[in-house]
């Protein structure tokens, strides 16, 4: 640290100076603390991140981290000790890993649900009142919630607009957020109205399949089951059918592989819905900001030209969300009046 | 990579063992540090990197160029040269959007609307930080306050991974000396580095982030669903949350550093004690407020030359160096603030004898008022925001441990500075063990408070 002969460079905080070796041993006693105490977080934070050479240091050491800690009981003490200082957490029913009911063998039945009456002529049933919407997602429902919840306030000061997005999680990654036990618990503690839904920008994690293996996206297999998620989470959204889901495409993103996913999960939703068209309403966000499926930054809004996507080219922008948020009121008014 | 991230735990002990290794050799320690920062931006993007080795490239060219040129008028155009590079790389990725955005609409207004391209480019992160000091270094060649280091040097001083992604701005002849020669491995401020580094986490991520989540995201997201009470608290909330934010940042990164034996720059001193603008601007950003000063104010004329020519001068500085921080009209006005700020209390200085609690005041919460227009998403939510402070209603938001941690972030500001010091040197006597501990501790605790949704970029990040 010799800098103190020379005035003009800056000088280090007061305290006393030791040796290299010393910053060695503290930093690797703070991490030897650290895979003691958390090293099941290591591994499975491990798991979530995106392929690439972080990904692979982080998993490099989060399994050896993970068994160490699996093998002490610090990790429990420490979860036990800092139990609350931690946010609630999302319970543990309705979670992905437990089985959907599924039909064995025949031919499923149709329900008077898989139709909209709307599209029937028919007169749909009234809606409970919407006192409470529900925005959430990933990242994509971040602008689109504050758009959402600004336009209501302008319109509808008695609706209470509730925002729960969650960063960086996926209906095909479980680790960070399991949006199956997620959304169970949105319904058990929040009981909304009407739910609004956009997520889709860290999917195409691997499925297990029809056989219990892990399926790459993005074949129909995979697709089949990211639209088995999709559908849970819709069910549980939508209440017995007393309340509304507003559940939107994914505009294509500029990157071609995360496109290539962005299109299985559209046609996921789009076959998800099915059984529940006469509550759920998938709202087509493709065509509106990439028709033809063509990727653009900009778009004609009002007249004029406009910046609709965020510079990482997957997610909306704020004017972008605006136009998102406008097409989620006018369905929610379609279904509510007002 | 973040600081507070498992990649940035693993990165860091592999990268300081083997720079403490490769110290006695600097022909080996200069390019694997060079390697690892580079490893450390390309986490990122790595087509940022591409962007910048042209700037290493582009500035070293310029700074050689300098140096071997005596006609002064030669060397302030080749000067002119590097810096316009400089700015305009940083014009094309930081503010193309905004202009053409802007332009457009003043067509559209005029009747002269026309296609304009409209391209949405990623800004590569802490394009704003290595940009200015690139700039510090060719003009610091030029004015022959610093030779031209080597081109492994300076590429060392640009990429530093300890501060090129939100700085502290450290100037070329602050760190490239220290390249000179080995780092002693008998002087490192351990204790002082892993104080800095645990408070650094706990400003960031238990008490930043908290008030973010907890009252100003809310707040600051849909200003019309609350009303003065909850809205003021979102305020003095958000003056906390960027102090804790932002110096959080600088904490770990200057605790970094110096575990590997470099030194930087203060960049924050108990700004909110200021009890003038002036004194606001020596506390916060310092090193920002000093690039300002040495690279714009002083070379437009600064105080020379009159009381309006200063008055210009600092309103000219204060708005470029809002603009500095993005491309939004709100980013404007509070430099604009900022700067009649300066202005104003230059004019009336001698005339107005007020008491210091006073003047603390008034320039506190006329600083809390300039976070309102830095934060919000733009001017239509920046008025709605100040709309509401005077709407009656429910205080929904106040709660115990959020009124906690505004005033105490605040009032630690106020408290005298020796005791502080007094603990904190006493902290940095613990013996290796303790620090170790006591490091992973504050990791793990600081850890379980961070939600599912992660621990979100710095605020500076976006700069």
């Amino acid at each position: 640290m010799t800098t103190g002969d020379d005035p003009s460079l800056p000088q280090p905080p007061r305290g006393p100076r030791t040796r290299s070796r010393d910053a060695l041993v503290v930093v690797f006693l703070a991490v030897v603390v650290l895979v003691l105490f958390e090293g099941s977080s290591v591994r499975t934070a491990g798991d979530q991140m995106q392929p690439g050479f972080e990904r692979d240091v982080v998993v490099a050491v989060g399994k050896p981290s993970g068994w160490v800690a699996d093998r002490l009981p610090f990790d429990e003490w420490g979860d036990d000790a800092l139990a609350f200082l931690e946010d609630g957490g999302v319970g543990d029913e309705g979670g992905f890993g437990s089985a959907p009911a599924a039909a064995r063998g025949g031919v499923p039945p149709v329900s008077p649900d898989s139709f909209d009456p709307a599209e029937l002529g028919a007169k749909p049933d009234p809606p409970r009142p919407l006192d409470t919407l529900l925005v959430t997602g990933d990242s994509l429902a971040m602008p689109l919630d504050v758009q959402t919840a600004r336009r209501m306030a302008e319109r509808d000061k008695g609706v209470e607009v509730q925002r729960d997005p969650h960063v960086g999680t996926g209906i095909s990654k479980t680790g960070l957020v399991d949006w199956g036990k997620l959304s169970t618990q949105h319904v058990r503690e929040r009981e909304p109205d009407a739910v609004v839904v956009f997520i889709g920008a860290n999917e195409g994690f691997p499925l297990p399949g029809p056989g219990g293996a892990n399926v790459d996206c993005c074949g129909p297999e995979w697709a089949a089951a990211y639209a088995n998620r999709v559908r849970r989470m819709m069910n549980t959204y939508r209440q017995g059918g007393s309340a509304r889901v507003y559940w939107l495409t994914l505009p294509i993103p500029r990157d071609g592989d995360l496109a290539e996913v962005a299109r299985t999960v559209n046609a996921a939703i789009e076959v998800a819905a099915q059984p529940f068209r006469a509550q759920v309403r998938v709202l087509d966000m493709t065509e509106l900001f990439t028709p033809g499926g063509r990727y653009r930054d900009a778009m004609t809004v009002d007249g004029r030209r406009r910046i609709v996507r965020d510079p990482d080219g997957i997610h909306l922008n704020d004017t972008g969300a605006g136009i998102a948020a406008d097409v989620v009121l006018e369905a929610v008014r379609r279904d509510f009046g007002g | 990579m973040v600081f507070p991230s498992f990649e940035f735990a693993f990165f860091f002990p592999v990268v300081l063992a083997l720079s403490w290794a490769l110290m006695p050799h600097p022909r080996a320690w200069k390019p694997f540090v060079l390697a690892a920062s580079y490893l450390f931006y390309a986490a990122a993007s790595p087509r940022y990197c591409i962007l910048l080795a042209g700037l290493t490239l582009a500035n070293q060219a310029g700074a050689v160029l300098v140096h071997r040129t005596s006609e002064e008028r030669r060397r302030k155009w080749i000067v002119g040269a590097t810096v316009a590079i400089d700015l305009g790389v940083l014009g094309v990725f930081k503010y193309y959007g905004f202009f053409v955005d802007e332009v457009g609409a003043f067509l559209d207004a005029l009747g002269l609307g026309m296609p304009l391209p409209l391209l949405t480019l990623a800004l590569p992160i802490g394009l704003s930080f290595i940009t200015f000091q690139a700039i510090s270094y060719v003009v610091d060649v030029e004015r022959r306050l610093l030779p031209p280091a080597s081109l492994i040097d300076f590429g060392l001083y640009l990429s530093f991974f300890p501060h090129v992604v939100a700085g502290p701005i450290v100037r070329a002849r602050e760190f490239i000396p220290q390249l000179s020669k080995p780092r002693d491995p008998r002087d490192v401020a351990v204790g002082a580095a892993v104080v800095l580094i645990a408070l650094g986490l706990i400003k960031k991520v238990a008490l930043a982030d908290y008030l973010a989540r907890e009252v100003v995201d809310p707040v600051f997201g849909v200003p019309e669903a609350y009303s003065a009470p909850d809205v003021a608290l979102a305020a003095y909330a958000y003056a906390a949350q960027i102090y804790c934010d932002f110096s959080g940042y600088t904490d770990i990164a200057i605790g970094v550093a110096l575990l590997m034996g470099f030194v930087f720059p203060q960049n924050f001193n108990s700004p909110y004690r200021a009890t003038s603008f002036r004194d606001f601007w020596r506390r916060w950003h310092m090193t920002l407020s000093r690039f300002l000063r040495d690279f714009l104010y002083i070379p437009l004329g600064g105080n020379r030359g009159g009381k309006w020519r200063t008055a210009r001068n600092l309103m000219i500085t204060m708005v470029l160096g809002g603009l500095w921080h993005g491309a939004a009209w709100g980013f404007v006005l509070w430099g604009t603030l900022h700067g009649l700020g300066l202005v104003v209390e230059r004019l009336l200085r001698g005339r107005i004898d007020a008491p210091a609690w006073l003047r603390w005041a008034i320039v506190f919460n006329l600083v809390v008022f300039g976070w309102i227009l830095f934060r919000s998403e733009n001017l239509d939510v920046a008025g709605t925001f100040i709309s509401r402070l005077v709407v009656p209603g429910d205080a929904t938001l106040w709660t115990p441990v959020t009124l906690a941690v505004v005033i105490g972030v605040i009032a630690f500001q106020l408290l005298p500075p020796d005791p502080l010091e007094r603990l904190r040197l006493r902290a940095t006597r613990l013996p290796d063990y303790a620090l170790g501990f006591g490091l992973g501790a504050v990791v793990a605790i600081v850890g379980a408070t961070v939600p599912s949704q992660g621990v979100p970029p710095f605020i500076y990040f976006q700069f």
